[in-house]
C-alpha cells in the first residue's frame, strides 16, 4: 500500500513540477478541471486516473470508483518513445492508441501532456515489478539507471510481500518497513528536489 | 471510556466537558502558523501517503457536495475542490477561526474559487440541512472532539442517502515493536520537535496523549455504526499507527 502511494505521489509531484514550467499546458489542462483520464498501459496491467484540477496541477489516483471520462490506452514502450521523439507532433504515445470514452477530452489531455518531457520510465519503474520494468526498459536508456531501479524494484517487492503475508508475519518487518518507507520518502523528496532545481536552470519558464 | 458524568478528557488530564474545546482551541491557536511544517516533520511527510489514500477511499465524482471537517490548513479540502470539478462544491470547515484563517488564505492562494466555500463549525452541531453532502470527512480532528459519538451522528444527518463519512485518524499499532517505537517516538521525540520548531512543547504533548486516548479501531468503528452507519470498514496504515474509517448512509 505504502509503497504504490509513495510512487503515485513521486510521479504526481514530478509530472506537476514539469507542468509549473509550462504555464500552457497547465492553462489547457486547467480547462479539464475534475475530468479524469485513464491511461492504460497494456501488458502490465496497469491503469493510472489522472485528474487535473483547477489550476491545471494533476492528481493522480491508483483506484477510482466507477469509469472515467475517457482511456487511453497503448503499450508502455510507445508512451516511453514519444517522449525520446521530437515534441512537434505532440501526442501522448508514438504509436498505436485506443481511446474509449470522451474521445475530444483524450484528444486534449494527450495533446497538454505530450510537450511534457515527462521520463515515463523512469515514472513507471515507481511502480512496476522487475518484469515489467524490464520490460519498459528495454532498449530504450537501458544501462544507466539499473542500479536505482534494482532498489525500487528490492522495495517494491518487498511490501508485496508484506501485504500478502502481512498477517503471518513476525513484527520486525512492519517497523522495518515503515523505517524504510520513510528513508524512500526522504530519498525521493531529495531526487526531486534536485530534479526540479536542474529545470528551474534549464527552463526559460518562470516557476516561481 | 469512563469519565465522571460532566467530565472528559485533555490529553491524559480529565477535564470539564465545558472546558475541552477552549483548550483544544488553545493548542490549534498556537500551532496554527507551523502546522504544515510540523506535519512534515511530525510524520516525516508520510501523513501525505495517508491523504492519498483517504482521497481514494472517498470515491469522489464530478458534481458532488463534500463537508470537510477539522479541514486546519485544508490538505484535503484542497485536493476535494479540484476532485469535484467547476460543478461541485466543498465546504471546508473547522471550529478554529485561526486555523480556518490560515487554511482559507491558503486555498485563495492556491487559486481556488467558485466551487469551495468556508465555515467555521464543530463537528459536534452541524448547522446544515438533512441529506445534503454525498461525503463528509474528517482528518485527524475527532480525537479533538468532546463528544465523538455526536458528531458522528452529525455527519450521518448531513449526508445524502448513498453518501459516505471517512475518519482519518490516529489509531492503535497492531503490533508491539511498532507500538514501543512509535511511544518513544510520541512522548520523547515529538514534544522536543514541538518545542524546536513551533517553540511549543505542550502542544505536541497534548497531541501524543490525545492520540492514546482515542478509541481503537473496533470501538470507533462500534460507534460509527452506532450513528446509523453501514457497510462499514476500517484501513489500518502503517502499522495501524493510522486507521481510515468509512461508513456508508443508505
Ligand atoms: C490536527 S488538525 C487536522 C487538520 C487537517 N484535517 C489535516 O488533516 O491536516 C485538527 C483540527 O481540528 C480542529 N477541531 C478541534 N475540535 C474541533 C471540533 N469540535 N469541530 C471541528 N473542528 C475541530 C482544530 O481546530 C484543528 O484545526
Amino acid at each position: 500500500m505504502t509503497i504504490r502511494d509513495l510512487a503515485l505521489e513521486g510521479i504526481e509531484q514530478s509530472i506537476n513540477g514539469l507542468l509549473a514550467l509550462d504555464p500552457v499546458a497547465l492553462q489547457r489542462l486547467a480547462r479539464l478541471h475534475g475530468r479524469c483520464v485513464g491511461l492504460q498501459l497494456d501488458g502490465i496491467g496497469l491503469t493510472l486516473y489522472f485528474v487535473p484540477g483547477h489550476d491545471g496541477r494533476l492528481q493522480l489516483l491508483g483506484s477510482i470508483e466507477g469509469e472515467p471520462d475517457c482511456t487511453l490506452s497503448g503499450s508502455p514502450l510507445d508512451l516511453v518513445r514519444a517522449g525520446d521523439e521530437d515534441h512537434g507532433h505532440a501526442q501522448l504515445f508514438a504509436g498505436n492508441v485506443r481511446i474509449d470514452g470522451d474521445t475530444a477530452l483524450a484528444q486534449r489531455f494527450s495533446e497538454a501532456l505530450a510537450g511534457l518531457d515527462i521520463d515515463w520510465e523512469e515514472q513507471l519503474s515507481r511502480l512496476t515489478g522487475d518484469i515489467a520494468a524490464h520490460e519498459i526498459g528495454r532498449g530504450v536508456r537501458a544501462a544507466a539507471r539499473q542500479g536505482e531501479r534494482m532498489r525500487d524494484v528490492t522495495a517494491a517487492n518487498l511490501s508485496e510481500y508484506l501485504t500478502e503475508e502481512a498477517r503471518l508475519l513476525p513484527h520486525p518487518f512492519e517497523v522495518d518497513q515503515f523505517l524504510t518507507d520513510v528513508d524512500t520518502l526522504r530519498d525521493d523528496v531529495a531526487r526531486l528536489e534536485a530534479r526540479i532545481a536542474l529545470l528551474e536552470k534549464a527552463g526559460p519558464g518562470d516557476p516561481q | 471510556m469512563d469519565d465522571k458524568p460532566g467530565q472528559t478528557h485533555f490529553g491524559y488530564r480529565s477535564v470539564d466537558a465545558s472546558e475541552k474545546a477552549s483548550l483544544v482551541r488553545g493548542v490549534f491557536d498556537s500551532v496554527a502558523n507551523r502546522y504544515d511544517l510540523m506535519n512534515d516533520l511530525m510524520s516525516f511527510g508520510v501523513h501525505r501517503l495517508w491523504k492519498r489514500l483517504a482521497i481514494e477511499l472517498a470515491g469522489i465524482r464530478p458534481g458532488q457536495r463534500v463537508l470537510d471537517l477539522a479541514s486546519g490548513t485544508g490538505d484535503l479540502a484542497d485536493r476535494f475542490a479540484d476532485l469535484v470539478g467547476p460543478e461541485g462544491y466543498v465546504v471546508m470547515s473547522d471550529i478554529n477561526a485561526a486555523m480556518l484563517g490560515v487554511g482559507r488564505d491558503r486555498m485563495i492562494d492556491r487559486g481556488h474559487a467558485g466551487n469551495i466555500g468556508y465555515a467555521q463549525i464543530n463537528a459536534e452541531s452541524l448547522p446544515v440541512e438533512d441529506d445534503t453532502f454525498d461525503l463528509v470527512t474528517i482528518a485527524f480532528g475527532l480525537r479533538n472532539v468532546t463528544d465523538k459519538q455526536k458528531a458522528l451522528e452529525a455527519m450521518y444527518r448531513a449526508l445524502k442517502p448513498g453518501g459516505r463519512a471517512l475518519v482519518l485518524e490516529f489509531s492503535k499499532p497492531t503490533n508491539r515493536p511498532l507500538e514501543r517505537l512509535y511511544d518513544v517516538y510520541s512522548f520523547h521525540v515529538l514534544p522536543r520537535m514541538g518545542d524546536l520548531v513551533a517553540n511549543d512543547a505542550e502542544s505536541y504533548r497534548y497531541l501524543a496523549e490525545s492520540i492514546r486516548m482515542h478509541p481503537d479501531q473496533d470501538t470507533l468503528k462500534g460507534m460509527i455504526e452506532q450513528a446509523g452507519f453501514e457497510r462499514c470498514d476500517v484501513r489500518n496504515l502503517t502499522g495501524g499507527i493510522v486507521a481510515i474509517h468509512r461508513g456508508f448512509k443508505f
